[in-house]
C-alpha cells in the first residue's frame, strides 16, 4: 500500500525564515499519528504543508501517493487530491449565512459528478447526501440545528458542524488542528468518536495536532514530538512517557533561555 | 501631511475665487431670497383645489385678455406631473437593473481577492473607473445624441453611469469576504463553480441587494434631472417651470420628488433590515 505521507529533504519557509524541516517522514495509510509540541514548534505548519495549503520550498512531498511538489499541480489535480484529503483547521470557518446543514453538505460538492454537480450550484443535493448530513449532525447531537445559520452558532458547535462536513467529505487522509480545543468533555468524547468514525475504514489516515495530552491514547497509535521546526522524537503511543513530553515542552535552560 | 495639503488646497480656493470678484451674493440677496421663498411657500398643487375657478388677465388699460379656470389648468397640471412621475420611477428602475447586471461580471474580476486575470482586471477596474467618473448627465447628452429623446436614453445613461458605482461597491462587498470560508469550501474539493456560489455568493448576495437598493434610490433622484436634457419624466416639468420662472410649480414638483425618495428610502430600509 502506498504511504499517506512521504517527505524527503522539506524545508518551509515563509519570509526567509525556516518554520519546518523535516529530512524524512513517512506515515503509511490506515496509521494513526498525533503531532505534540510546544507553541511554534512547526505543528501548524507540518498539517497546512499536509493540506497543500502551504508549499515546501525545498524537497520532495508525496500525499496518497502523489507528487505535490516539487512539481507544480494542474488545477484539476489539485482538486483531486483536496476532495481526498480532509482538512480540519482552526479558523477554517463556515460559510456564515448558510445553514448548518448547508455548511455539512458542502463537505460533499467534491463527490458530486455531473448533473448532480450542476445542481449543486443552486444548492440542490441528492436525497441520500441530504440523510447522511443530518445523521453527521445527529451524531453530534446538532439535530435540532441542522436550519439554523452558521454564524448564530456557538464556537462549539462550530467546530462539530465544520467536523460533519469533513465526515461529508470522506477523506483518505484527515488533519486537524486541535479538533477538540473549544469543547466541553462531553462535547470533546462525541467529537473524538466523530473523527474516529470519520477515519475509520481501509487504508484512512488520521493526523491530529494536540494540546489536550490525556486524549493522546484515543486518537493516536504513533507520536511525534516536534519543538523549533523539526521532529524531535517519533514513538509509538504506548511508549511516550511524562519525561519525553517534559523535555519537549520545556527544553533545557542552556538551549534557550539566555 | 494630507492635513496639510487639504489646508492649502481650501485656502487658495478661497483666495482666488475672492481676489477674482467671484464670492458675491449678487446685488439684492435678501429681497431676492424673500421673493423666492414666498412664492416657493405656496406650491401650484394647492391652486387645483383652492385656486379661483375665474382668474382674469387683463392688459393695463383694463381690457379683459383671457379667462382661466385655475384649478382646470392645475389637475391637468398635476396628472402630466403624475405621468412624469411613474416615467422618472421607470427609468431609475430599470436603469438601475441594468447597471447592476453589468456591473456584477465586472466586480468580479476587479476584486482583488479572486485573482482574476491580471489584464482583465485592470480593464475591469479601468472601466468601473470610467463609468463613475462620467457624469449621469453626460452620459445622457450623448446618449440622446444617438438613440434619441426618451426614456431609452435616461434608462442607458443611469446605467451607464451606475454601473461604475454599482461596480465599485460589489467590488468592495467581495473584497471584505472572509477568505478562511471559502478556503474551506475549496478545501473540499469543489469546483470553481460551486466555490463561487456555496462561498461566496451566500455571503454577498444580502449586501448586493442592500448596495442596489441604494444605488437605486440615488438614481430616482438622479433620474429627476435627466429630464433636462430630454430624456424624459419629471425634469422635463422642471426645466419648464425653471426657464418660465413658475417657482410655485417648481415647489410642487420638489415636494413629489422629496415624497418619491423618501418613500423609497422607507421601503428600502425595511427590506435591508429584513436581509440581515
Amino acid at each position: 500500500m502506498t504511504p499517506a505521507v512521504q517527505l524527503d529533504g522539506v524545508q518551509v519557509a515563509v519570509a526567509g525564515r525556516v518554520l519546518l524541516q523535516v529530512p524524512h517522514l513517512v506515515v503509511q495509510a490506515g496509521e494513526r499519528v498525533a503531532i505534540v509540541g510546544p507553541n511554534g514548534a512547526g505543528k501548524s505548519t507540518l498539517l497546512k504543508l499536509l493540506s497543500t495549503g502551504l508549499p515546501a520550498h525545498r524537497g520532495q512531498v508525496q500525499l496518497l501517493g502523489r507528487g505535490v511538489a516539487p512539481q507544480r499541480l494542474k488545477a484539476a489535480e489539485r482538486r483531486a487530491l483536496r476532495r481526498d484529503i480532509g482538512v480540519l483547521m482552526q479558523g477554517l470557518h463556515l460559510v456564515p449565512r448558510l445553514s448548518a446543514r448547508s455548511n455539512v453538505l458542502v463537505g460533499a460538492l467534491g463527490r458530486l459528478r455531473g448533473a448532480d454537480a450542476w445542481r449543486s450550484l443552486l444548492h440542490r443535493y441528492p436525497l441520500a447526501l441530504v440523510d447522511e448530513a443530518d445523521q453527521a449532525l445527529a451524531a453530534l447531537g446538532l439535530q435540532d440545528l441542522a436550519h439554523t445559520r452558521a454564524d448564530r452558532l456557538s464556537g462549539g458547535e462550530r467546530q462539530k458542524v465544520a467536523l460533519a462536513r469533513v465526515q461529508l467529505q470522506g477523506p483518505q487522509l484527515l488533519l486537524a488542528d486541535e479538533p477538540t480545543s473549544a469543547l466541553d468533555p462531553a462535547a470533546t468524547t462525541q467529537v473524538c468518536n466523530a473523527l474516529l468514525a470519520a477515519a475509520s475504514g481501509p487504508g484512512r489516515t488520521l493526523v491530529t495536532v494536540l494540546h489536550d495530552l490525556t486524549l493522546l491514547p484515543h486518537l493516536a497509535t504513533r507520536v511525534l514530538g516536534m519543538a523549533q521546526g523539526r521532529v524531535q522524537w517519533d514513538q509509538p503511543c504506548t511508549d511516550v512517557t511524562p519525561a519525553l513530553l517534559q523535555q519537549l515542552y520545556e527544553p533545557g535552560p542552556a538551549k534557550n533561555h539566555h | 501631511m494630507w492635513v496639510l495639503l487639504y489646508g492649502v488646497l481650501v485656502t487658495a480656493s478661497v483666495a482666488t475665487l475672492a481676489s477674482a470678484g467671484d464670492l458675491s451674493l449678487g446685488r439684492h440677496p435678501w429681497d431676492n431670497l424673500l421673493k423666492t421663498a414666498a412664492e416657493f411657500a405656496r406650491p401650484s398643487a394647492l391652486d387645483a383645489w383652492f385656486g379661483p375657478e375665474r382668474l382674469e388677465y387683463r392688459s393695463d388699460d383694463g381690457t379683459l385678455l383671457r379667462v382661466e379656470n385655475r384649478r382646470e389648468v392645475e389637475a391637468a397640471f398635476l396628472h402630466a406631473l403624475a405621468r412624469a412621475s411613474w416615467v422618472t420611477l421607470q427609468i431609475a428602475t430599470l436603469g438601475s437593473l441594468l447597471a447592476a447586471l453589468l456591473a456584477l461580471p465586472l466586480a468580479m474580476l476587479a476584486a482583488r481577492n479572486l485573482h482574476a486575470p491580471r489584464p482583465l482586471a485592470l480593464a475591469a477596474r479601468a472601466v468601473l473607473g470610467t463609468a463613475r467618473a462620467v457624469h449621469t448627465l453626460v452620459f445622457g447628452l450623448i446618449l440622446v445624441g444617438i438613440v434619441g429623446l426618451g426614456p431609452t436614453a435616461g434608462v442607458l445613461a443611469i446605467a451607464l453611469h451606475s454601473m461604475g458605482t454599482c461596480g465599485k461597491l460589489f467590488a468592495e462587498s467581495i473584497e471584505s469576504l472572509d477568505m478562511a470560508a471559502v478556503d474551506a469550501v475549496r478545501a473540499s474539493g469543489a469546483a470553481p463553480g460551486q466555490v463561487f456560489f456555496h462561498g461566496v455568493w451566500p455571503t454577498v448576495l444580502p449586501q448586493f441587494v442592500s448596495h442596489h437598493l441604494y444605488v437605486w434610490e440615488f438614481n430616482i433622484r438622479d433620474s429627476t434631472i435627466l429630464g433636462l436634457i430630454g430624456a424624459g419624466g419629471l425634469g422635463l416639468l422642471i426645466n419648464e417651470a425653471v426657464s418660465l420662472f413658475q417657482w410655485s410649480r417648481l415647489a410642487t414638483l420638489l415636494l413629489v420628488v422629496v415624497a418619491l425618495v423618501m418613500a423609497f428610502d422607507a421601503v428600502s430600509r425595511r427590506i435591508r433590515e429584513a436581509l440581515l
